[in-house]
C-alpha cells in the first residue's frame, strides 16, 4: 500500500501543475451537466472543486479512490446481487438540478400507491418521489436552525459543514471510519457529497430530535452521503435520519458513511428509518466511538432496498462506557436486509446490548451479522444480544452467523437466537377472538416489533404501523 | 517472562521490510524501519489480520486488510480501525544477530 | 512482507497406495489433483479466525511408528475389558497403518465386519464404493482431500441390518513419532434397525514439540440406515507434540437415530469438525461435547447439523473449560433446507474461562430456509463466579481442588446425558481430563 501513496502523491502534483493543459479548461458545472458516468480522479477532482473544498480534502478523497480501485468486492455476503454492480455505469455526481424525473410518470407503482395509503402530502410525494428537488418546509427548517444557533450546536449538511467548520472536519472525518477500512467506505471517501455535520458543544442537553428530512434539497436522499456527528462532553442529542415512506431513486448504488463520536459523559442516539425503492442496493458503513462514561445507541429500522448491507458498530473505548443497538429488518419480496451488529469493548467496566429483530416473508432473506469483540484489557464487561427471526410463507429465510470473539476471562457474555414461524397456536387463539386471519398476522408481527416501535417518535411508529400492514397486506412488490 | 532467542540476522531483513517468526503458539514480526528492528505480535488487533501481511509507510506499520496503523517501537496505535495497541517485543542486537525476549 | 500463495502440492502417490482395486485408485489420484488444486483456506475467515492453516502442512513424513507405554498400558486395559464382556471388542490402529483386530468372535457370528479398510476394499467391493468417500470428499476441502489420497489403511465396520451390538466397540488410534504423518480413515456402515456403540480414542504422540511434532489428519465417515441406532463418542487426548485435524459426518436415515460425544482433550492445535445430515423423517441427532484446554493449547471444533429432510429433530449442548493460555474457536451451524418442514434444532454453548490469558471465540450459526421450524441456540461466556470459589477455599479445599470441583459440576449435566451404559467409561476420561487441568 505504500506504492499507492506514493504514486498517488505523484498524480497529484501533476493535478496541481497542469490539469488545465492535460484536460482543457472545464467548467465544473458544464462537465456534470454533459452526464459523465464512471469514476475516475478527473471526476473526483471536478467534485471537490464544484463544492469548493480545502486541498486537503481534495487529496483524501484522491488517495481514497485509489483505495477503491485497488480492493476487490467482498467475498462474502449476497455475492451474487454484489457482482450484479456496474460500477462503470453508475453516475457519481449529479447537481441536484440533474436529480429530477423527467415525469411524474417514471415512479413506480408501487412507490405511489404506499404514498397515497401512507397519507403522504403532494408535495411531499414529488419530493420523496425525485420528481422535485425541493421540499416545502423551509419555515420549520429555519425556525429550527434560530433555536440551535442559540445554543451552539451546529447542524449543517456535511458540504457546509466543512466549508465553515474546516478544522472541526479535519480534525474527527475519517477518524472513525478510515477510507482503507473497506472498499464502500473507500467509494464513500472518494464521492461523497451531503449528509450531516453536527456539532454539540460541551453541557447541552438536546431536547428535539434533530433531523435530516427538513434540510430543504435532494442532497439528503443522495448516494453518497457522509454524516459526522460529533457531541462533546455531557452533551445529549437524538438525531434521526431517513423516513418510512419510500424513497425513489435512479441511482442503484447508496453507499453512505456515518461517523459518531461521543466525548466523556456524551449520549448520542442515531435513528434510521431506511425504506429505499427495490431497485437500490445500499452499503452502509456506520460506526461509532463512545469515550469515559459515555453513551451510543444505534435504533436501525431497514425496511426498503434491494440489498441492504449494514452493520452498526459500537467501539467502547472509555471505562463505564454502554451501548445498544436495537435493529429490525424487514426483507419481503425479492429484498435481502443483511443487517447487523458490531460492539468492541476496549475498556474495562463497559456494557452492551443487541436486540435484532427479523421478518422475512415472500422469497425475503434477511441475515444477521454480528460481532462481540472484548479484547484482553477489557475486564468485567457485560454483553447481552439476542436475535429473534420471524419467517412467513415458504419461501422465507432466516440466517444468523453471530461471533464473540472473547479476550479476557472477566466477562459476562450471553447470547440467544430463536426462529420461528408466526405461531399456530397465538393465530388460532386471535382468530377465535373475531379477528380475520390477517389481522392476526398483523397483530403478532406488530407484537413482535414492539421492542423497536416503541423507541421511535410517535409520528414515526404510526408510519412504519401503517407501513407493515401495507407490507403484510402484500399490496406492494 | 522467558529468555532471549534468537530468530535471524540484520541482514535477513532489509530496510524496510518485515519477516514473520512461527514461535509454535503465535507469531512475532520483526520490523525494519529508520529508527531500528523491532518486534511486534504478528497480529492485528483490530481483526486478527497478519501485520507481516501488511507495509511499512513514514516509520509506521500499516495493516493490509483494513489500513490499521501502529507505532512499531511502541505497539501504540496510530490510525483506525484499530483501538488497542499491539504487544511488542524486547529486542536486542548482538553483532549480527537479533534476539527477541519472548513469552514461554 | 507478503507470503507468497501456499499451495504445496502433493508429489505422485507412493506404489504402495495405489495397490488397491482400479476403482479406489483412481479417486486417490483425482483427490490428489484437488488438493493440488485448492489454495489453503484463507486465514482470518471463519474457520480459521486465530489458526494458520498453514500449521496442518507437513512437508514430510517419516513413517516412525511410536509405540509408547502409555499406548501399550491401553490396549492390555481394554483387551482385559474385551475378554470381560465389557467391550465387543478392541481394533488398534498404529499411525493409520497397522491396523489389529482384537477379540470380535463372537459378534461376528451376528454378521457384524469389524476389518482393515484396505482388505475391505477388495474383499467387500459392495458395501465400500458406495459409502467411501461418500460424506467426505473433493468437494469438503484441501485437507479432505488430502486424507482422501494418502490414507494408507483404515478401519471399516459394518453392522448388517437388524443386528444389535450391544456392548461397545473401542477403536484405539495411536499417532507417530516426531515428524511422522498419520492419515486414520474409518467408514462404518450401519444398516437398518441395527445398533453399535464405538468408542473411538485417538491418543499418543509426543509428549512435547521441542523435538517437531506429530501429525494426523484423519476423517470418519458414517452411514447409518432408517431406524439404526449410533452412538459415538469420539475421545481425542493425543500428547502436547500433536496436531490434529479432523473431519467427521454422519448421514442417518429415516428414523434413525444418533448420539455423539465429542470430547476435545488433547493435542497442542487441534481442529475437529462434526456433522450429521439428517436425511430423513423422524431422523435424531444429538451432540453432546466437552472441550477442555489448559497450557498452550489451541483446540477449535466445528459442529453442523444438517436438516436435509422434515420432520427431524437435533441439539448440539457443547462446553469449553479454557485454563493457562488455551485457545478455543467454536462454530456450531444448524442448517435446515428449504423442504424440510417441521424441523426441531437446538443449539447450547457455554464457556468457562478459567483465568486471565484464555481465548474464546465462539460463533453459533443459523441458516433457515423453511419457516416451519423450532429453533434456538445460546451462548454463555465467562469466568468461574468467584464466590464459589472462595466458599470451597473457605471449607478448606485448596484452590485447584475447588475449580475441579466446579468445572465438575459444569460438565455434570453433559455426563447426564450420556446413556448409563457408557457413562461410566466417559465419566472417567473426563476425570482424568480434569485432573490434568
Amino acid at each position: 500500500m505504500a506504492d499507492i501513496i506514493n504514486n498517488q502523491k505523484s498524480d497529484l502534483s501533476r493535478f496541481n501543475d497542469d490539469y488545465t493543459a492535460k484536460y482543457g479548461f472545464h467548467d465544473p458545472v458544464d462537465y456534470f451537466h454533459k452526464g459523465a458516468r464512471g469514476i475516475n480522479h478527473e471526476v473526483v477532482e471536478m467534485i471537490s472543486r464544484m463544492k469548493k473544498e480545502p486541498r486537503w480534502m481534495t487529496d483524501r478523497r484522491h488517495e481514497a479512490l485509489d483505495i477503491f480501485l485497488s480492493k476487490p468486492t467482498p467475498d462474502w455476503g449476497n455475492t451474487k446481487l454484489l457482482g450484479e454492480i456496474d460500477y462503470d455505469n453508475i453516475y457519481y455526481f449529479m447537481k441536484p438540478i440533474e436529480r429530477q424525473q423527467d415525469s411524474w410518470d417514471d415512479v413506480p407503482d408501487y412507490i405511489k400507491k404506499t404514498f397515497d395509503r401512507l397519507g403522504i402530502p403532494e408535495a411531499e410525494k414529488r419530493f420523496l418521489g425525485g420528481v422535485s428537488a425541493q421540499y416545502e418546509s423551509e419555515v420549520v427548517y429555519h425556525s429550527m436552525q434560530e433555536d440551535l444557533k442559540k445554543q451552539g450546536i451546529i447542524f449543517l449538511d456535511m458540504d457546509s459543514g466543512l466549508r465553515e467548520h474546516p478544522e472541526i472536519v479535519e480534525k474527527y472525518f475519517g477518524s472513525v471510519i478510515p477510507s482503507t477500512d473497506n472498499k464502500f467506505a473507500a467509494l464513500n471517501t472518494a464521492v461523497w457529497s451531503g449528509g450531516s455535520f453536527i456539532y454539540v458543544p460541551p453541557g447541552i442537553d438536546v431536547r428535539a430530535p434533530l433531523q435530516a428530512y427538513f434540510r430543504i434539497n435532494a442532497e439528503n436522499m443522495g448516494q453518497f452521503e457522509r454524516t459526522l456527528i460529533i457531541v462533546d462532553k455531557g452533551s445529549r442529542v437524538h438525531y434521526i435520519e431517513g423516513c418510512t415512506a419510500p424513497v425513489y431513486s435512479t441511482d442503484s448504488l447508496h453507499s453512505a458513511v456515518v461517523e459518531l463520536i461521543a466525548l466523556e459523559g456524551a449520549y448520542i442516539r442515531y435513528t434510521t428509518i431506511q425504506n429505499w425503492s427495490r431497485n437500490i442496493y445500499n452499503l452502509v458503513t456506520k460506526r461509532s466511538v463512545a469515550h469515559k462514561n459515555a453513551t451510543v445507541e444505534w435504533v436501525d429500522g431497514n425496511l426498503g432496498s434491494r440489498l441492504t448491507m449494514k452493520y452498526p458498530c459500537i467501539q467502547l473505548v472509555g471505562e463505564g462506557a454502554r451501548g445498544e443497538i436495537l435493529s429490525v429488518a424487514f426483507a419481503g419480496v425479492d429484498q435481502h436486509q443483511d443487517a447487523g451488529a458490531k460492539v468492541i469493548h476496549a475498556a474495562s467496566n463497559t456494557s452492551s446490548r443487541i436486540t435484532s429483530k427479523s421478518i422475512s416473508k415472500d422469497n425475503g432473506r434477511t441475515t444477521y451479522r454480528g460481532l462481540v469483540k472484548i479484547h484482553k484489557n477489557a475486564e468485567n464487561c457485560k454483553v447481552s444480544v439476542e436475535c429473534d427471526a420471524l419467517l412467513i410463507g415458504e419461501q422465507a429465510r432466516s440466517d444468523t452467523y453471530p461471533t464473540m470473539e472473547i479476550d479476557n476471562n472477566k466477562v459476562r457474555v450471553e447470547h440467544e437466537a430463536r426462529v420461528s414461524k408466526v405461531a399456530e397456536e397465538q393465530l388460532f387463539y386471535l382468530r377465535s377472538r373475531g379477528l380475520t386471519e390477517d389481522e392476526a398476522r398483523l397483530l403478532i408481527v406488530n407484537g413482535f416489533m414492539e421492542p423497536f416501535t416503541k423507541e421511535l417518535p410517535l409520528e414515526y411508529a404510526v408510519e412504519l404501523n401503517r407501513l407493515i400492514a401495507l407490507e403484510m397486506e402484500g399490496s406492494i412488490g | 517472562m522467558g529468555d532471549f532467542r534468537r530468530l535471524t540476522a540484520t541482514h535477513e531483513i532489509p530496510l524496510g521490510e518485515m519477516r514473520s517468526f512461527d514461535l509454535g503458539f503465535y507469531n512475532v514480526v520483526i520490523v525494519h524501519t529508520d529508527d531500528g528492528f523491532f518486534a511486534l505480535r504478528d497480529e492485528c488487533t483490530h481483526d486478527s489480520a497478519l501485520i507481516s501481511d501488511g507495509e511499512l509507510d513514514d516509520g509506521e506499520v500499516v495493516c493490509s486488510r483494513h489500513g490499521a496503523r501502529f507505532d512499531p517501537a511502541t505497539g501504540a496505535v496510530k490510525g483506525p480501525p484499530a483501538l488497542v495497541p499491539i504487544d511488542t517485543f524486547e529486542l536486542k542486537i548482538d553483532g549480527e544477530d537479533i534476539l527477541v525476549r519472548v513469552d514461554d | 512482507m507478503k507470503p507468497t500463495e501456499l499451495t504445496y502440492t502433493l508429489p505422485d502417490l507412493a506404489p504402495e497406495l495405489l495397490e488397491g482395486p482400479t476403482w479406489l485408485n483412481q479417486r486417490r489420484q483425482s483427490l490428489r489433483e484437488t488438493f493440488n488444486s485448492l489454495p489453503l483456506p484463507r486465514r482470518g475467515l471463519q474457520l480459521w479466525r486465530y489458526t494458520d492453516p498453514s500449521r496442518f502442512i507437513v512437508e514430510t513424513a517419516s513413517h516412525a511408528a511410536s509405540v509408547n507405554g502409555k499406548f501399550e498400558a491401553i490396549r492390555t486395559v481394554e483387551q482385559k475389558h474385551v475378554a470381560e464382556g465389557r467391550l465387543v471388542g478392541l481394533v488398534t490402529d498404529i499411525n493409520g497403518r497397522e491396523i489389529a483386530v482384537h477379540g470380535l468372535d463372537e459378534a461376528a457370528k451376528s454378521g457384524l465386519l469389524v476389518m482393515a479398510l484396505s482388505d475391505a476394499a477388495k474383499s467387500h467391493h459392495a458395501l465400500i464404493e458406495p459409502h467411501l468417500y461418500s460424506l467426505v470428499n473433493a468437494q469438503t476441502g484441501k485437507f479432505e482431500a488430502m486424507n482422501g489420497a494418502l490414507w494408507q489403511d483404515g478401519i471399516f465396520i459394518h453392522v448388517p441390518d437388524g443386528v444389535v451390538v450391544d456392548k461397545p466397540l473401542h477403536l484405539l488410534r495411536q499417532a507417530g513419532g516426531v515428524g511422522s504423518a498419520a492419515f486414520p480413515r474409518l467408514l462404518v456402515v450401519v444398516g437398518k434397525n441395527a445398533e453399535i456403540t464405538l468408542i473411538d480414542e485417538y491418543g499418543g504422540g509426543p509428549t512435547d514439540d521441542s523435538a517437531g511434532f506429530a501429525y494426523a489428519n484423519g476423517v470418519v465417515e458414517i452411514v447409518a440406515d432408517e431406524d439404526s441406532r449410533t452412538r459415538y463418542v469420539a475421545l481425542q487426548r493425543l500428547a502436547a507434540g500433536t496436531r490434529f485435524y479432523q473431519t467427521h459426518r454422519a448421514r442417518i436415515g429415516r428414523g434413525a437415530h444418533i448420539l455423539t460425544i465429542p470430547l476435545a482433550f488433547g493435542g497442542t492445535l487441534s481442529k475437529q469438525n462434526f456433522g450429521v445430515i439428517l436425511d430423513g423423517p423422524g431422523a435424531e441427532s444429538q451432540m453432546n461435547g466437552l472441550l477442555f484446554g489448559s497450557g498452550r493449547q489451541h483446540l477449535d471444533n466445528h459442529t453442523l447439523h444438517h436438516h436435509a429432510s422434515g420432520q427431524t429433530r437435533s441439539n448440539i449442548n457443547f462446553k469449553v473449560v479454557l485454563r493457562d493460555r488455551a485457545l478455543s474457536a467454536y462454530t456450531g451451524l444448524i442448517h435446515i433446507e428449504k423442504s424440510a418442514r417441521g424441523c426441531e434444532a437446538y443449539q447450547e454453548n457455554r464457556n468457562l474461562l478459567l483465568n486471565e490469558g484464555t481465548r474464546a471465540e465462539t460463533i453459533p450459526e443459523l441458516e433457515i430456509l423453511n419457516e416451519d421450524v423450532s429453533c434456538s441456540h445460546g451462548a454463555t461466556i465467562g469466568p468461574i463466579d468467584p464466590l464459589l470459589v472462595f466458599y470451597l477455599n473457605s471449607r478448606g479445599i485448596p484452590e485447584r481442588e475447588a475449580v475441579r470441583m466446579i468445572v465438575s459440576g459444569f460438565v455434570a449435566d453433559t455426563l447426564k446425558h450420556v446413556p448409563e451404559d457408557i457413562r461410566e467409561r466417559v465419566a472417567a476420561f473426563v476425570d482424568e481430563r480434569l485432573g490434568n487441568l
